[in-house]
């Protein structure tokens, strides 16, 4: 199937707007209640679509901006410092907040020479694949945008349009410390979709499916028994190994040290952001750490359970499936679980140092790549091996 | 071309060197901070460091031996003498030229002006520089701590010498008086 007619598939199966066949998304679900008569369905549609957009763009905004605190945090105390202490009173947990209006009021600055429609462009385009990547993440059982069957494929489509943001970032600010840089991204991401796609197939395998909902559901019993134990890892040794390949290709692809390459601030010069100042530079900073709270929700959910812990198993043995209070510890479980994973991500960027681009592509081509597929290989032979002696 | 053994040799210790380097970056990660958060706590300074001076006033004489043997004449002193009782115009110190050098400390016949341990001179105009030493107000922060220090081991020493008369008052009230009187 070619990509487009799997968007388009998804799209008409599985719409925003909910479906006739399914239950479309908790937004409408929620706004059909309130509804009044007289409202026209265009605009209850355009409703929806605006709170839902707002919700995600103010999801984005929450993240990078937690994110980025988080960030200067672990680093600080990695190299026995605090990190910013001031701002907000505690722990200063509003510096993220300070810098975001110090670059909002900074001066917007386009180069003479920049093509300035493209370098206007560059970072809304990154921006809205990775919005659109993270419309397809589901908050919790009940809650979600979109109920999508292909939900991880929409997610790595989505998230690698970023790239194409990223070239035209660096063609458009007629540098040639952006061109290269923008170069670096190019190769260093379609050197590590392969690992990324492939290493990812093995929990797929296991589970048996492409959505996030269900992947999760599937991780909920461990050899028949509902505990909420049975992750993929867990239930698969070849699924450990595929984490690891799928956790080094996601730290390329989200241009994450020690693969930052395509940005390397402080050895080559700033990569495609050379030229990028005030709010617009913090756009691809924003992207950047949505991006690596996205992969981080792809591993959690296809590796380490979703949505499942004991704790949400004990509340299905209590009864409460389906309430408020489920949902919401379904929502904290994932974010826990992103955000170790995004704890991870930095704990390893603030440990390893940068790699040069050609041993980048060595580790991209001729390590991961033929690992990945051996482990496809061998998760093959586990799940037949296990369909043969389980059924 | 590499060989089998080569190549998942390399695997191996990529794996178990980030692993190592993992470790000792988590043992930082979880050890206390070094740093010291300055303006709010302060790292132990010794006692013979050569900071911002402090004076005691009410044992100062006004001899001018400190301003005389100020090798560059940072410090301003005046006083009006009315019998025992000393009133003070002026007694500045200007932080622009002194050098630390201690030099004003040691010829005080009445040990009365010291080298304190404040070092923080940050101030938003020059002529905030020039320091009164008379003032509360003039006075850095360690010269506040010290002063109140003396005035609370002054209050104690009075306290003790009260409850002392006290104790002996009811034994025998004349010679307690005689004491005192001699005293004054």
């Amino acid at each position: 199937m070619s990509f487009l007619a799997l968007v388009q598939d998804t799209i008409t199966k599985d719409n925003v707007m909910g479906t006739p066949h399914d239950g479309g998304n908790f937004v409408t679900e929620l706004l059909a209640k309130i509804r009044p008569e007289w409202l026209p369905e265009w605009m209850f549609i355009l409703t929806a679509v605006g709170i839902a957009v707002g919700f995600i763009v103010a999801m984005v905004s929450v993240i990078a901006m937690w994110s980025v605190w988080m960030e200067r945090k672990v680093s600080g105390h990695i190299q026995c410092r605090y990190g910013p202490m001031y701002a907000g009173g505690w722990h200063g947990w509003a510096q993220t907040l300070a810098d975001g209006v110090k670059l909002l009021l900074k001066e917007d600055m386009i180069p003479k020479g920049a093509d300035r429609a493209l370098f206007w462009l560059a970072p809304a385009i990154v921006l809205a694949g990775i919005f659109g990547a993270l419309a397809a993440m589901p908050l919790s059982y009940d809650w979600y945008f979109a109920r999508m069957d292909l939900g991880v494929f929409t997610i790595l489509a989505l998230g690698s349009t970023t790239t194409i943001g990223v070239v035209m970032a660096g063609w458009a600010s007629n540098s040639k410390w952006s061109l290269y840089g923008a170069m670096r991204e190019a190769a260093q991401v379609v050197a590590y979709e392969i690992p990324l796609g492939v290493s990812l197939l093995c929990p797929l395998m296991t589970l048996g499916t492409f959505s996030l909902l269900d992947a999760s559901r599937e991780q909920a019993t461990l050899f028949g028994w509902d505990c909420g134990m049975g992750w993929a890892v867990f239930t698969n040794p070849f699924n450990m190994a595929a984490f690891v390949i799928f956790w080094i290709a996601a730290l390329a692809e989200t241009k994450r040290a020690p693969f930052d390459l395509p940005e390397a601030e402080s050895e080559l010069v700033a990569g495609f952001l050379t030229e990028y100042s005030g709010i617009r530079w913090s756009f691809f900073f924003m992207e950047e750490y949505a991006a690596m709270f996205l992969m981080s929700v792809v591993g959690a959910v296809f590796f380490f359970g979703g949505f499942e812990t004991p704790l949400t198993a004990l509340m299905r043995a209590a009864d409460l499936e389906g309430g408020v209070l489920y949902n919401l510890v379904c929502f904290g479980t994932l974010v826990l679980k992103a955000f170790a994973g995004v704890f991870l991500m930095m704990w390893l960027r603030w440990t390893l140092p940068r790699v040069r681009i050609d041993q980048v592509m060595t580790m991209g081509y001729k390590y991961l790549t033929p690992l990945a597929l051996l482990c496809v290989l061998l998760t093959a032979v586990w799940e037949y091996v296990r369909y043969l002696v389980v059924g | 071309m590499v060989s089998a053994s080569e190549y998942f040799g390399n695997v191996w210790k990529t794996l178990s060197t980030t692993w190592g380097g993992m470790k000792i970056t988590g043992k930082y990660f979880l050890q206390k901070p070094i740093p010291v958060q300055y303006p709010d706590e302060r790292l132990p300074i010794p006692d013979r460091y050569r900071g911002i001076h402090y004076l005691e006033q009410e044992k100062c004489i006004n001899c001018l031996a400190c301003a005389r043997a100020c090798p560059i004449d940072c410090i301003e002193m005046d006083a009006i003498r009315h019998g025992k009782e000393l009133e003070w115009v002026t007694f500045t110190l200007d932080y622009q030229k002194c050098m630390f050098c201690e030099l004003c400390v040691y010829p005080c016949p009445k040990d009365c002006i010291h080298m304190g341990t404040e070092y923080a001179l940050v101030t938003y105009d020059r002529s905030e520089l020039n320091y009164d030493l008379l003032s509360f107000k003039g006075m850095s922060r360690d010269a506040r701590i010290r002063k109140k220090e003396a005035e609370e081991k002054k209050a104690a020493k009075d306290a003790a010498k009260a409850t002392k008369a006290a104790k002996a008052a009811p034994a025998e009230e004349a010679p307690a008086e005689e004491e005192k009187g001699e005293e004054g």
